[in-house]
C-alpha cells in the first residue's frame, strides 16, 4: 500500500482525521516503519510546540491593569523610592561640584542663583500667558504637530504605520525644526567684532557674547552676559545673567534675563521676565514694552504702550507714548514722567502708587486697590477653565488617535502609584539638570531643545494621563474602548481642576498629578522601546 | 452534571491571591461570579490572566495591545460568563473568548478586513511542499524552547494565529475555523505550512 502524505500523518495526530481515515492509517502504521517514525516525529513536534508555547515566561500582565487601586507601601517601591532619591541627590551633589561655566551657573537649577532665576523667571514666564514669542513658537510648533499628525493620521487609514518610534521620530522632528539654518557658535567669548557682519541668525552660548559689529538676522544668545553694542537687524532672544543694549536692535527683544539694561535704540518692542529691567534715558523703544519683572526703571522713552506687573517696584521717570498699565507691587511717576494716554494700575494699597505733581499723564488715571475678588463670581474664569478643558480633551483625543497603545498604557502605568511617583519626581528634578548638561555641549544643544519640548510637552500631558486613570478607576468602564477612556478623562479632568482650587491642597495635587503623570510617561517610554518579540 | 464537572477540568494556573475564594473549587468560583460577585471574578482574574495574557501576547504586535485585550477581556468576562454553559471546560471557554477578543483586535487594525484572507492555492499547494519531512525534534533545552516561541512570535499573522489556536488555546480546527472565518481545510493548510515555516526558520533543532 502507499504511504501516506505528511499532510494526512499530520491531521491524524492532531485527532482531525475522518474516522474511518484514521482506522485505515492506523492499519498502515502497523505494517510501515517509515510513515510510523513519520507520525511519531509529528507527534514529538506537537509537544514541542505545545511545551514551548504553555512555558510562559516571566513577563505577565501587569495586575494594575484590572484593579488599578490596589496600591501598596511594597518594599519594592520604597527601596525604588529611596535609590531615586539617592541618585537625585548623588547627581545633584556631583553636578554642582561639577566646573560648569560660569556662564551657565546662573543657569543651573541646584545653586541658589540659577534657582531663584529659574522660578521666577519661569513662573512669571507661564503665569502671565507667556510672551508673544513663546505664543508664536508654540502655535508654529502646534500648526506643523497638527499638520503632521493629520497627515500620518490620513497617512494610517490607508497604510497604518507600524512603528511607534517612527511617529515619535516625525513629533521630534517637528519639535526641533526651528533649530534648522542657524550660525552656531560656543566658547566663552563669542564676539561679532566691530567690522564683522553675520548674514544669517546668529546661535551663541558662551560667557560672554558681545556684538559690536552688524548681525543681519536674529542674535539667540544663552549667556552669562550679552552685549549688543552694534546692530542687530533681527529681534534679540536671550536667556542671560544680564542683557545689556547700547547699540541698535532693529526688531524685537525677547528676553528670560535676570539684568535687562537698554542704553542704545530698539526699534521695535521688549518682551520678557526679568528680575530688573532698566531703560536708560538714552534708551528709546520704538514700540512698546510687556513685561514682567521684578523692578523696573523707565527713564528713556518708549513710544507706545508698556504692560507691566510688577513685583516690588516700578519707576517711571521718561516719556511713554501711550498707556501706562501696570499690576502689583508698587509705582512711581516721578516729575519728569509723561504718560501719552491712560494710566492703570492695580495694586494692593492705595499708598503704593506715587504720582508726583510735575508728572503728566494724557489721559485717566485709573488706579484700583485690588480687593482679592473670588475667581468664581466671574463668568471669564468659567470660560477660560472651559476652553482648557477642551483643549485638554482634544489633545488628549488626538494622542489617542496617534498613540493609542501609548496612551493606553501609560493611563494604566499610573496605577502603579508610588513607583510612578518617584520616577515622576526623579524625572521633574533630573530632565532640567541633563537638559543644562547636554547644552554645555553646543553640539547637543538642539537635543537639549527638543528635550525641553519633550519636558513641557509631557508636563502638559501628565494631567490627560493622571485625568483619565482617575476617570477610569472612578467610572469602572465596563468596556475599554476609546469612548471610554475619553469620558474616563472628561470626568478626571473636571475632579483634578475642581481639586485644584482647593488653597494649598490643589497646589500639593498638582505637583503630584505631573509627577505621577510624568513618571508614567517615562517607564512607559522605558517599557516600549524594550523588545517586543518575546512573550 | 456533565457540564458542571467540566467546569472544574483543565488547567488551573495559580496567580497567589489570599481571598476566601482561594481555596474554592472552579465550579463554585463560578456559580458566584454569574451571581456579580466582584471577589469571585477577581478570583477568576487571578487563576486566568497568565494564561489569557499569554495568548493575547502571542496573538498581538506589542504588549501593550496585549495587556488591553487581556483587561478587555476581563471586563467584559462580567457579562459574558452568563453564556458559559459549561459544555466545554472553563479555561479552554475563556481562551476562547480571549482569541475572539484578540482577533477582533487584529480586525479593527485592519479597518474590519478580515484577519486572513483565503486565497486560491489553499490545500492544493501543500501536498507538493511535503517532501522531506523534518519535524522538529523531540526533546529540546529550555533555551530552545525560548527559541520556538521567538520564532513563532516573528511568523506573520497568517501563519501564528492558526498555530497560536491550536497548539496554545488547543482549539480544534473547526473551531478555529469558526474563529478566522476560514474553511475547515484552509486551516489545515495553514498550520501545515506554520510548522514548515517553523522548521525552515529553526535550522539548529535538535533532533
Amino acid at each position: 500500500m502507499e504511504c501516506y502524505s505528511e499532510q494526512t500523518c499530520a491531521l491524524a495526530v492532531d485527532g482531525e482525521l475522518a474516522a474511518d481515515e484514521a482506522q485505515r492509517l492506523r492499519d498502515h502504521l502497523a505494517t510501515c516503519q517509515r510513515c510510523r517514525a513519520l507520525v511519531d516525529a509529528l507527534r514529538a513536534e506537537n509537544r514541542v510546540l505545545s511545551e514551548s508555547l504553555n512555558e510562559l515566561p516571566e513577563e505577565k500582565a501587569s495586575p494594575a491593569s484590572f484593579s488599578p487601586l490596589r496600591w501598596s507601601w511594597g518594599w519594592g517601591d520604597l527601596a525604588i523610592l529611596a535609590a531615586v532619591l539617592a541618585l537625585g541627590s548623588i547627581i545633584s551633589g556631583w553636578f554642582n561640584e561639577l566646573s560648569i561655566p560660569a556662564a551657565l551657573e546662573w543657569f543651573n537649577p541646584l545653586s541658589l542663583t540659577g534657582l531663584t532665576n529659574l522660578i521666577l523667571n519661569l513662573s512669571y514666564y507661564f503665569a502671565h500667558g507667556g510672551t508673544a514669542m513663546l505664543t508664536d513658537y508654540a502655535a508654529v510648533v502646534g500648526g506643523l504637530s497638527l499638520l503632521l499628525g493629520g497627515g500620518a493620521l490620513l497617512l494610517g487609514r490607508r497604510a497604518r504605520l507600524r512603528y511607534p518610534h517612527l511617529r515619535l521620530l516625525i513629533v521630534l522632528l517637528t519639535l526641533s525644526l526651528p533649530s534648522f539654518a542657524l550660525d552656531r557658535r560656543h566658547a566663552d567669548f563669542v564676539t561679532v567684532a566691530a567690522n564683522e557682519t553675520v548674514d544669517d541668525t546668529l546661535v551663541a552660548a558662551a560667557s560672554i557674547v558681545r556684538v559690536d559689529g552688524v548681525v543681519n538676522g536674529d542674535l539667540i544668545a544663552i549667556a552669562r552676559t550679552v552685549e549688543v553694542r552694534g546692530t542687530i537687524k533681527g529681534d534679540l532672544i536671550t536667556a542671560a545673567s544680564r542683557t545689556e543694549v547700547s547699540g541698535t536692535v532693529e526688531g524685537n527683544i525677547y528676553t528670560l534675563s535676570h539684568t535687562l539694561e537698554l542704553y542704545g535704540q530698539l526699534g521695535h518692542s521688549i518682551y520678557g521676565a526679568v528680575q530688573s529691567l532698566h531703560v536708560d534715558d538714552r534708551g528709546h523703544v520704538g514700540q512698546g514694552v510687556v513685561m514682567a519683572a521684578g523692578d523696573a526703571n523707565l527713564e528713556g522713552e518708549v513710544k507706545r504702550s508698556v504692560n507691566m506687573v510688577i513685583s516690588e517696584s516700578g519707576d517711571v521717570s521718561g516719556s511713554i507714548g501711550r498707556d501706562l498699565t501696570m499690576t502689583g507691587g508698587s509705582l512711581t511717576l516721578t516729575n519728569t514722567a509723561q504718560v501719552g494716554g491712560n494710566l492703570s494700575a492695580r495694586v494692593r494699597q492705595l499708598k503704593d502708587v506715587h504720582i508726583a505733581d510735575g508728572a503728566t499723564i494724557t489721559g485717566k488715571r485709573d488706579i484700583q486697590v485690588r480687593v482679592r475678588q473670588s475667581h468664581f463670581t466671574r463668568p471669564r474664569f468659567y470660560f477660560h477653565q472651559a476652553v482648557w478643558l477642551a483643549g485638554a480633551m482634544l489633545v488628549g483625543w488626538l494622542g489617542l488617535l496617534l498613540f493609542p497603545g501609548f496612551f493606553q498604557a501609560t493611563t494604566r502605568l499610573v496605577g502603579s502609584g508610588w513607583r510612578s511617583l518617584g520616577l515622576g519626581v526623579g524625572v521633574l528634578a533630573g530632565v532640567p539638570v541633563a537638559m543644562v548638561v547636554i547644552a554645555i555641549t553646543l553640539v547637543g544643544f538642539p537635543v537639549s531643545l527638543m528635550l525641553l519640548a519633550v519636558y513641557l510637552t509631557a508636563i502638559y500631558l501628565a494631567k490627560i494621563w493622571v485625568g483619565a486613570f482617575l476617570g477610569r478607576i472612578l467610572l469602572k468602564p465596563s468596556g475599554a474602548t476609546k469612548g471610554d477612556w475619553l469620558v474616563g478623562l472628561l470626568v478626571g479632568l473636571l475632579i483634578l481642576t475642581i481639586v485644584g482650587f482647593i488653597p494649598y491642597l490643589g497646589g500639593l495635587v498638582h505637583l503630584g498629578v505631573v509627577c505621577l503623570g510624568l513618571g508614567a510617561f517615562a517607564g512607559q517610554l522605558y517599557r516600549a522601546s524594550r523588545p517586543a518579540v518575546t512573550v | 452534571m456533565d457540564a458542571k464537572r467540566n467546569m472544574a477540568k483543565g488547567p488551573q494556573p495559580r496567580e497567589g491571591g489570599t481571598g476566601q475564594m482561594e481555596g474554592l473549587d472552579l465550579e463554585s468560583v463560578i456559580e458566584s461570579a454569574r451571581g456579580h460577585d466582584a471577589e469571585a471574578l477577581a478570583e477568576i482574574y487571578r487563576r486566568y490572566v497568565r494564561r489569557v495574557f499569554g495568548l493575547c501576547r502571542y496573538m498581538l504586535d506589542s504588549r501593550e495591545n496585549a495587556e488591553d485585550a487581556t483587561s478587555e477581556v476581563f471586563l467584559k468576562l462580567q457579562r459574558s460568563i452568563e453564556s458559559y454553559d459549561g459544555s466545554i471546560p472553563f479555561p479552554r471557554w475563556l481562551l476562547r473568548v480571549a482569541g475572539n477578543q484578540c482577533i477582533d483586535a487584529l480586525r479593527r487594525r485592519r479597518r474590519g478586513r478580515k484577519v486572513i484572507t483565503e486565497v486560491e492555492d489553499g490545500a492544493a499547494v501543500i501536498e507538493a511542499a511535503s517532501s522531506e519531512p523534518s519535524p522538529l525534534g523531540a526533546v529540546i533545552s529550555k533555551e530552545e524552547r525560548a527559541k520556538v516561541r521567538d520564532t513563532i512570535a516573528r511568523l506573520p499573522d497568517n501563519y501564528r494565529v492558526p498555530l497560536v489556536l491550536r497548539y496554545y488555546s488547543e482549539l480544534s480546527y473547526d473551531e478555529i475555523a469558526q474563529q478566522l472565518d476560514l474553511k475547515r481545510n484552509y486551516v489545515a493548510a495553514l498550520i501545515f505550512r506554520a510548522k514548515q515555516e517553523l522548521r525552515r526558520r529553526l535550522p539548529h533543532r535538535s533532533k
